[in-house]
Formats: structure tokens, sequence, C-alpha cells
């Protein structure tokens, strides 16, 4: 690592490759982040287009089917053929639409998308593009902004399916923003950062994952997630059954590939902050010892530890897609509301008591490592907090159960009883009494 | 605060868009151009909050406002179907009493504008010449590059000094929240929740508000609760 500051510390050969062209200032602050962001939005896109791929074919191994298989080996270029069907469809704008909003708001939504991908600590070193003192406040202010865009493309459609999804939309992202936000606010008293790489750091230099001490925040975090990327069984905004297409209904060709795009992206941004705040991040015990003090070697290790926790996550999300229907708009709005929040505010005050009980026994047990650079603690430390985690699910089980105690949200056995046929007859079930009559 | 290099031709772009955007705000001639008009005045706005070394207001600006308020802006125009457009247009400065009032405010705001900037310029020379501003900064967690610990300045601030206060704006918050569902609520949506006295009830009915049918509804619904 140099000692001028530059965003990060590039390897070293592409450095000194780099540096007969430029001078250094424009190295580190020009040339090396175009180049990581480069890098970023090709893979990002790629993933865009196999995302889709994978979607099919997980969906058709759960259905028993093949998926995708007449382009190349296994369908392997399907997405290449569909690339090219949507680059060349025709653009089409509706005749009563706003001309100008129709057309950028799926670039809103993919710029918002895009520039939370500055902040994510890939790696350590040169796999970050830039650590900022409030990158997790940027990553949930700017992916906030994302709904912008969905609303405005449902309003400016002139289409009702569209405008309804634009709304719903909304609704829904603003109400488990709060949430998601809110279930970060426990790890962060732990790591005492709000720069991703520092949280990453806070949990390497503890040897620990922050989920042993937030099994309820990351449970929370990852509905709210799903919640947030508008995808299944949260998929009201689209919902096909009731809204042709939701939001996008009038889009076509590019435009509305771009709002696929945002939403893939995004599910790697849900991801990727998820891997870095409960996770660990690139941290995995043994990388550092495996890369035998080659810098680059370790980075690229760490990247690899990265993108396989992610990786889990959104395999994750597409087997919660095929397994479970999707939500009733009351239902979502009750389980974001009555559920996730009093249960990430709970979380906080349960985190706060964990830290206090810790410093309350460091006298008598050794807690306590230090607490200067986020909370370390010593093995009998980090098996309270890890007990206190853990108890915090059952406390937050009790909590909601008697604070939802007289809501019928999901008692569907409740619900189906109370149904009310009309004009028919007490006594005999509906369905018995036609066959009675017809026979 | 003197700006140089890079940093002058990020504020003056940043001012500039936060200027043209806002007086576009008021000269559109549709609600949601108007709304989108203003969110771009904000993010100028947060642009310019990164550049005084504020980074966490700026987080804060476009995760409540962009994120939060605007949304909800744009709610409700779409909700309420603003018909389309302001058709006609109408002269500009055509009443005499607006202009003077508008000439006498920016008058005003120029002259305190300019009185604030020469009480301040003999402080800011200090604070630069004492190096205090690139004292402050600390290295990030990857070692590298440079930020402010202004987060951490705020937090502490807010719940040392500012606790009251912030106590006490949260409060009106909540009961503004209050307030505004109990005014939207109808007398039927009150007497189904249960919260209509039932000696009122003859009163409500007696009035129109409500029908016979609607309070056997709300008596069967509460039946079945229980």
């Amino acid at each position: 690592m140099t000692s001028t500051f530059a965003l990060f510390a590039p390897p070293s050969f592409l450095d000194d490759l780099l540096l007969r062209f430029f001078g250094q200032e424009t190295v580190n602050y020009v040339v090396w982040p175009f180049i990581q962001i480069g890098a970023v939005i090709t893979l990002v896109a790629v993933w865009a287009l196999y995302a889709s791929y994978l979607e099919r074919k997980i969906s058709a191994f759960m259905q028993a089917r093949l998926g995708p298989m007449r382009v190349g080996k296994w369908g392997l270029l399907q997405p290449i053929a569909d690339a090219v069907k949507l680059l060349t469809k025709e653009d089409l704008v509706p005749e009563k639409a706003d001309p100008y909003i129709f057309r950028y708001a799926p670039y809103i939504s993919v710029a918002a998308t895009f520039i939370t991908f500055s902040v994510v600590p890939f790696a350590p070193n040169w796999g970050v593009i830039t650590d900022v003192n409030i990158g997790l406040l940027l990553v949930l202010a700017i992916s906030s902004v994302g709904v912008l865009a969905l609303i405005l493309a449902g309003w400016s459609s002139n289409s009702k399916y569209a405008l309804l999804g634009g709304l719903r939309s909304s609704a829904q992202m603003v109400s488990y923003e709060v949430s998601m936000g809110l279930s970060l606010i426990g790890g962060l008293m732990f790591a005492r950062t709000l720069s991703l790489s520092g949280i990453t750091t806070a949990q390497a230099s503890d040897s620990v994952w922050f989920i042993l001490y937030q099994p309820l925040a990351f449970v929370i975090f990852l509905i709210s997630g799903i919640a947030e990327n508008n995808r299944a069984p949260f998929d009201l905004p689209e919902a096909e059954s009731e809204l042709v297409a939701g939001f996008h209904t009038e889009y076509s060709g590019m435009r509305w590939s771009l709002f696929f795009m945002a939403e893939y992206a995004a599910m790697v941004v849900v991801a990727g902050v998820a891997t870095t705040v409960f996770l660990g991040g690139w941290y995995f015990p043994g990388v550092y010892r495996l890369a035998g003090g080659s810098n680059n070697l370790y980075v690229f290790l760490s990247l690899v530890v990265f993108i396989v926790k992610m990786a889990v996550l959104l395999y994750l999300y597409f087997w919660l897609r095929w397994t479970f229907p999707r939500y009733r708009y009351d239902q979502l709005m009750d389980l974001g509301w009555k559920w996730m929040i009093p249960a990430s505010l709970l979380n906080i005050v349960w985190t706060a008591v964990t830290i206090f009980v810790l410093q309350a026994l460091d006298g008598r047990l050794d807690t306590v490592e230090s607490l200067n650079r986020g909370v370390n603690l010593t093995g009998q430390g980090k098996g309270v907090a890890v007990f206190m985690g853990f108890a915090g699910l059952f406390i937050a089980a009790l909590f909601l159960a008697y604070l939802n105690r007289h809501s019928r949200d999901f008692n569907l056995k409740k619900q189906r009883r109370e149904i009310k046929l009309v004009d028919v007859p007490k006594g005999a079930p509906a369905v018995a009494r036609a066959a009675a009559d017809n026979a | 605060m003197v700006l140089s290099g890079w940093e002058s031709v990020f504020f003056w772009v940043f001012a500039l868009s936060a200027l043209v955007a806002g007086l576009l705000t008021v000269m559109a001639r549709n609600a949601v151009h108007s709304a989108l008009f203003l969110i771009s005045t904000l993010v100028s706005v947060a642009a310019l909050f990164v550049l005084l070394g504020a980074e966490f207001i700026a987080g804060v600006q476009i995760l409540v406002y962009v994120g939060g308020v605007m949304v909800l802006f744009l709610f409700v125009i779409m909700l309420v179907n603003v018909s389309a457009e302001e058709r006609g247009s109408e002269e500009l400065f055509n009443r005499t009493g607006q202009v003077t009032a508008a000439v006498c405010f920016v008058a005003l705001l120029v002259f305190g504008l300019f009185y604030a900037v020469n009480q301040s310029a003999g402080s800011f020379a200090s604070n630069r010449s004492e190096g205090a501003g690139a004292a402050r900064l600390r290295t990030a967690e990857t070692g590298v590059s440079k930020i402010s610990e202004d987060t951490q300045r705020v937090g502490a601030s807010l719940y040392r000094y500012g606790a009251l206060p912030f106590e006490i704006a949260s409060l009106l918050l909540l009961v503004a929240i209050v307030g505004s569902v109990l005014l939207a609520r109808t007398s039927k949506q009150e007497l189904v929740a249960d919260d209509v006295d039932p000696r009122v009830i003859p009163e409500l009915s007696a009035a129109g508000e409500l029908t016979p049918a609607e309070i056997e509804a709300a008596a069967r619904a509460k039946a079945f609760e229980v």
C-alpha cells in the first residue's frame, strides 16, 4: 500500500503499467476507479442476462421440467438470443403517455441501482471502489430513489394497470424500507461504523459473523429486502394475475429489459449488503493463511468468498419465488407494519441490552476485549452475545404473538370460516346443497 | 470555506443546477414535472452538503426527502389526479403588488447574504490558516482515503445537547399522525372499529351520517369477533 492516499491500493504490476501513461493522482482518482466501475458494470450486466436463464432453469428443475434447451448447449445461449430479440424490438411509446418521463424512468431505475455498487466492498484492498463514511446510509438512500422510477413509469404510461402497479410499489417499498433500515442498526451497534468496509473489518478482526449476534435482524433484513426488490412472494407491483404486468405493462423492447436489469442488479445489492453486514463480507477463517503472504491472491480469494456467500443468498431468492404463493395486498402491509417493524424495533432494544450486559459482566467474566474499533469480544463474551442473539429470536416471537394476538391476518382457517356466501340458508354447506339440488 | 480546483467546479455545477431546477419547479405546467424538478433541487443540495463535508446530512437528505417525502408527494399527486396541465399562458410581472413584494424580499435576501459573508469571511480565513479542515479528517477503514467523522459528531451532539428538542419533535410528529388519521376517518369506519359511544349513534343516524344498514352491519361484525 502506497503512502499517498488513494481510494484503494491497486495491484502493483498494473499500477506500474498505468503510471507510464498517467500521473500518480490521475491513476489513483480517475483511471483506477473507471477500470473498477467498468468491471463491476460489465459483470452485473452479464449477471442480469444470466439471472433470467437461472430463473427459468431453477423453476424448471423445481417443477421437473428441462427449461430452455434449444439455443446452445443446455440452452446456455438463450439469454443472448433474448437480448438480441429485445434490442431489435420496436421501442413503443403509448400515444397518451408523458413521453419524457416514460423514456427516462427506466434510466432512473438502472442508475439508482448501479450507483450503490460503488460502496459495496467486494474484497479488501483493490476490491473496493470507494469507502465512504456513510456507506450503508448511501446504499439505503440511493436504493430508496429507485422507487421513483417505478412510480414514474406507472404514472407516465397513462394506463390503469400501470398506475395501480406504481402506487402499490410506492406504498410497499416505503413501508419495507423502514424495517430494512432499522434491522441494520443492531449490526451497526457492534461494528460502530457506517462504512461497509469498516463493518467487514470489524467482523474480520473479531473472527465472527454478525449473523451469530443478530439472527433476528438477519431474518428481518432478508424478508424486507425481498419485499423491497419486488420479488415473489412480494411481487404485488407486477402481479401478473391481477395487473397484467404492473408498472411496466406499456413498456417494450430495451426499456422493458432495463427494468429487469435493475431488478436483478438490486437483488445483488441487497444480497451484497446482507453478506457484508451479517455474513462477514469477504472474511472467511483461514483465507489469509491460504494466500501465503501474496496480497493479490488474498484479495482474489476474498472476492471468491464474497461471491459464494452472495450466490447462496441469490439462490434463496429463486427458491422462495418458486415455493411461496403471492401475498394478498392487505397481508403484505400487515406483515410490514405489524410484524417486521415491531420486530426490528425490538431488535434494537435487545441489542442495546446485550451490549449493556456484556459490559456489566466484564468485571467478573472478562467479556470485552476493547471498544474503540467496534465491540471486540473475548471467547466468553462471544458466547454471551451469541446466546443473547438467539434468545432474542424467542423474545421476538413472544412479543409479536402478544402484539398481534387479536390479528387474523394470517389465520387462514378462521378467514375461510368467515367467508359469507350470498343468500345461502344456514345449515348444510353450500357445495353439498348444490349437489343435492342437482340430484 | 474556500473552494479550489475541482471542488469549485462541482460547487458551481450543483449550485446552478439547484437554482435552475428550483425555478423550473415553480414554472412547470405539470404537477408531476414540478415534483421531479423539486427532486433535482434536493439532490443538488445534497451534493452541496457533501462538498461541505457533511456526508451524513447529505445521505439523510436523499433518504428522507427524495426517498420518503417526494415519493409520498407523487403518490398524492397521482391519487388525486390533478387535471392534466395548465393550458393557457399568463403574462409574468403583471401585478404591481406582487412585483413589489418579490423585489423587497429579494433585496432582503441579498442584503442578508452579503452581511453573513462579510461577517464570516474573517473567521473562515483564520480557520483555513490553521489547517483545521485537514486535521479533522481521519483515514477510512481500508486505510487509504480520508473521510470526516461527521456521523459520530451529529449523533453525539444530537443526543448530548439536543435530546429534548429531538424528543419533542418526534412527539409532535406522532401527534400529527394520530390527528390526521382521526380526521380522515368517517363515522362508518369509526363504528366498525367500535370507537363510537352507543349513546352517540342515534345522533349520528339522525344527522344522516350513518344509515341503519351500516349500524346493523357493524353490530354483526362485532358479534363475529366475540
